[in-house]
C-alpha cells in the first residue's frame, strides 16, 4: 500500500475577530477595550488523500474550504491538529515543499499585467530551478494542452479572464508540482472555457499523476472531475467519500419525465401518483422512490401515448443544496 | 539563498518597469523640484559672498549632488508593501521557494535603473547650466561611495521596518510620510546639516536621518574633517545595525501574525 500525499488529523483554525457595535461611541470605546470573538473556522478535520486523486473540497461560502486549503499550502498556521502533504509540515514552509506544490486562486492573479506571460513563466522557471531542457518541454506541452500558443508574446492586460486562467495554470504547473491546490480554477468564466479547463485539469493529473484538491462552487466541475469529494460546512466535514454515493444517498428517489398527447381530460396515471410538474408541452414530471420507478415506467408505457421518456437521478445541486440548508448528510 | 530566482525576478521587474518609464520618470522629475527650489534658494542668498562658508557655486555643487543623492537612496518600494500585505499578494510571495524579500529588493534595484536614466542627464545638463562648484577629490570620492551605499541601506531597511508594521497598523505608510519629513528637515535638504542652528545640528547627528542623505554629500563638498567622517561612519553603521535588527524582528512577528489570522 502506498503512503498517502496529504494526511490531515484533527485540524483546526480559530480565528479571533475583534468585534464592536456601529457607531461613534462604540469606535472610541474599542480604542480602549477590545472586545474579541472567536471564530471556529476549521473545527477538527481528518482525511487523507492518495498520491495522484482529484478530490472536490465543497461546502457553502465561509465553510472553511479556504481556510483549510491555506493551511495546506502553508500560508497558514493551524491552531491544532496536524498535516503532512508530501511528508512536509506545510506551514514550516520549506522550500522542498514549496518546490513540491502549488496554489492556483481563481481570484487572484500572480501574472504581471504588463509583461507578456513568456517573461513571467521564465522568471518562475528560474525561481523554482527548472532545469532549461525540462523547463521548455513543460511549457511546450501545457501550451498545447491549453491551446494558447498565440498568447504568448502579448502582454497580460489585454486578456480576458479565461485566457489569464490559462496562464495561471501555466504560471502554477511550470514546475510540475506533486500536490496542486486548486481554489475555484473556473470562477467567472463561461460554460466551454470551464469545460476546456476540466478536461485540461482531468488531461494533466493523468499525464503527470499530480494529487489535485479542487475547491469549485461550480457543481459541474466537481462532477465532471471528483469520484470522491469531501463535503464540509460550518468548518466540520461532513461527507468523504463517493460523489454519486452522495446523491444516491441524499436523494432515494428519481425523476421521471414523460411527454404525453395532450388531451384535454387529465390521464388517470399508474397507482394514482400525481405530476410534480406538467410544461406546456405535455411534458410530465414525475418524482417516486428509486426501487418503484421500474415498474411505474413499465405501467406509464403499457397505458397511456407517452411519445418520449427519460428516467434520471435529481440533479447534484438540489442535493448539495440540501444539505447546505439542513447542515446535516 | 536562490540567487539565480532572485535575479530573474530582479529582470522582470526592470523589464516591467520599463514599460511605465515616463511614469517614473515624471515621479523622479517630482522629487528633484525640492532640491532645486532649495538650491535656487541659497544660491541666491549666498550671492557674491558666502553663508557658512559655502559660496553660491558651493551651493549648486551641494544640491546638484543631493538630487541624484536623494534619488538613488529614496526607497519608493516601501510605499506599495502595506497594499501587499492588505490585498494578500503576500500569498504569492510566500508560496515560492525564494525569499520574500527578494521581491521588494528587485523592485527597489530595478526602480535606481529607470530613475537613474532620468536623473544622470538631467543634472549632467543643470551642471552645464548652472556651473557649480566642486572640489572632490579621489579622497572624497572614495569616501563618499561606500557612505552613499550605507545611506541607500539604512534608508531602505528604515523605511522597510517601518513599512512591515502594516501587519498590524492598516496605515502604516503614514510613518513613511513622517520619515520623509524628517529627512527633509534633518538630512541636509532643506539645509546642508553643517549650517543648521547648533541644537538642531546635534540632534541631526544622533539621528539616522543626516545618514540617509546629507552625509555623503558633506564627504563629497569636502565640508568633514576625518575625525567627523570616522564619526560619521560610525554613527551611520550603529543605526544601519539597528534598522536590520527592527526588520528582521518586525518581519518576524509580522509574518507569524498573518500565518495566524491570514491575509
Amino acid at each position: 500500500m502506498t503512503k498517502p500525499c496529504i494526511e490531515v488529523h484533527n485540524l483546526s483554525k480559530t480565528y479571533r475577530v475583534p468585534v464592536r457595535e456601529a457607531g461613534l461611541k462604540a469606535s472610541l470605546r474599542s480604542l480602549t477595550h477590545r472586545t474579541y470573538q472567536e471564530v471556529e473556522a476549521v473545527q477538527q478535520i481528518s482525511f487523507s488523500v492518495e498520491p495522484g486523486e482529484i478530490v472536490g473540497f465543497i461546502g457553502p461560502n465561509g465553510a472553511g474550504k479556504t481556510t483549510t486549503l491555506k493551511m495546506l499550502a502553508g500560508l497558514l498556521h493551524p491552531t491544532g491538529g496536524e498535516a503532512t502533504v508530501a511528508g512536509f509540515t506545510p506551514w514550516e514552509r520549506r522550500h522542498a515543499y514549496l518546490r513540491r506544490i502549488s496554489m492556483v486562486m481563481g481570484n487572484k492573479s500572480q501574472m504581471l499585467w504588463d509583461i507578456p506571460p513568456l517573461d513571467s513563466f521564465q522568471v518562475l522557471g528560474d525561481i523554482y530551478a527548472v532545469p532549461p531542457a525540462e523547463y521548455r518541454q513543460t511549457l511546450d506541452e501545457l501550451i498545447d494542452l491549453l491551446g494558447m500558443r498565440e498568447l504568448l508574446t502579448k502582454p497580460v492586460r489585454n486578456f480576458s479572464l479565461g485566457e489569464r486562467m490559462k496562464c495561471e495554470l501555466v504560471a502554477g504547473l511550470i514546475h510540475r508540482p506533486q500536490v496542486l491546490f486548486l481554489d475555484e480554477p473556473t470562477l467567472g468564466l463561461d460554460v466551454s472555457m470551464q469545460n476546456r479547463l476540466r478536461q485540461f485539469i482531468r488531461e494533466y493529473n493523468r499525464r503527470s499523476s499530480a494529487t489535485i484538491l479542487l475547491t469549485s462552487h461550480y457543481m459541474a466541475d466537481v462532477t465532471a472531475l471528483c469520484p470522491r469529494v469531501i463535503l464540509i460546512h460550518e468548518g466540520k466535514l461532513l461527507y468523504d467519500s463517493d460523489l454519486q454515493e452522495l446523491a444516491r444517498k441524499l436523494a432515494p428517489f428519481k425523476l421521471v419525465h414523460a411527454s404525453l398527447l395532450v388531451n384535454s381530460t387529465p390521464p388517470a396515471f399508474p397507482g394514482g401518483l400525481q405530476p410534480v410538474e406538467v410544461s406546456e408541452e405535455g411534458r410530465h414530471t414525475f418524482r417516486l422512490p428509486r426501487d418503484e420507478a421500474a415498474a411505474f415506467t413499465a405501467q406509464l408505457l403499457g397505458s397511456l401515448p407517452v411519445v418520449d421518456l427519460t428516467v434520471e437521478d435529481p440533479p447534484i445541486e438540489a442535493v448539495i443544496d440540501q444539505i447546505y440548508q439542513e447542515g446535516k448528510v | 539563498m536562490n540567487h539565480r530566482g532572485g535575479w530573474a525576478l530582479i529582470k522582470r521587474s526592470w523589464l516591467s518597469w520599463m514599460q511605465y518609464r515616463s511614469f517614473f520618470f515624471l515621479l523622479a522629475f517630482g522629487w528633484m523640484v525640492p532640491p532645486l527650489v532649495y538650491l535656487f534658494v541659497w544660491h541666491s542668498a549666498a550671492g557674491e559672498a558666502s553663508i557658512g562658508g559655502m559660496t553660491a557655486p558651493q551651493f549648486t555643487g551641494y544640491y546638484l549632488t543631493l538630487i541624484l543623492v536623494n534619488q538613488l537612496t529614496y526607497s519608493q518600494t516601501n510605499w506599495t508593501l502595506g497594499d501587499v500585505i492588505r490585498s494578500g499578494e503576500l500569498n504569492a510571495w510566500l508560496l515560492r521557494p525564494l525569499s520574500p524579500h527578494y521581491n521588494v529588493l528587485s523592485a527597489e534595484l530595478a526602480g535606481k535603473v529607470v530613475y537613474l536614466a532620468f536623473i544622470l542627464p538631467i543634472t549632467g545638463l543643470l551642471a552645464l547650466v548652472l556651473r557649480p562648484e566642486l572640489n572632490a577629490g579621489p579622497r572624497e570620492i572614495l569616501l563618499f561611495l561606500p557612505a552613499l551605499l550605507l545611506a541607500w541601506l539604512l534608508r531602505f531597511i528604515w523605511g522597510y521596518w517601518l513599512a512591515l508594521l502594516a501587519f498590524w497598523a492598516t496605515r502604516a505608510d503614514a510613518l513613511l510620510t513622517l520619515q520623509d519629513s524628517l529627512v527633509f528637515l534633518l538630512a541636509g535638504v532643506v539645509a546642508p546639516v553643517p549650517l543648521l542652528p547648533a541644537a538642531m545640528q546635534t540632534v541631526a547627528i544622533y539621528l539616522p536621518f543626516r545618514y540617509m542623505v546629507g552625509f555623503p554629500i558633506e564627504i563629497l563638498t569636502g565640508q568633514l574633517t576625518a575625525t567627523h567622517v570616522a564619526q560619521g561612519f560610525a554613527i551611520q553603521a550603529a543605526w544601519l545595525a539597528a534598522a536590520l535588527l527592527l526588520a528582521r524582528l518586525v518581519w518576524a512577528g509580522g509574518i507569524k501574525r498573518y500565518s495566524a489570522i491570514g491575509g
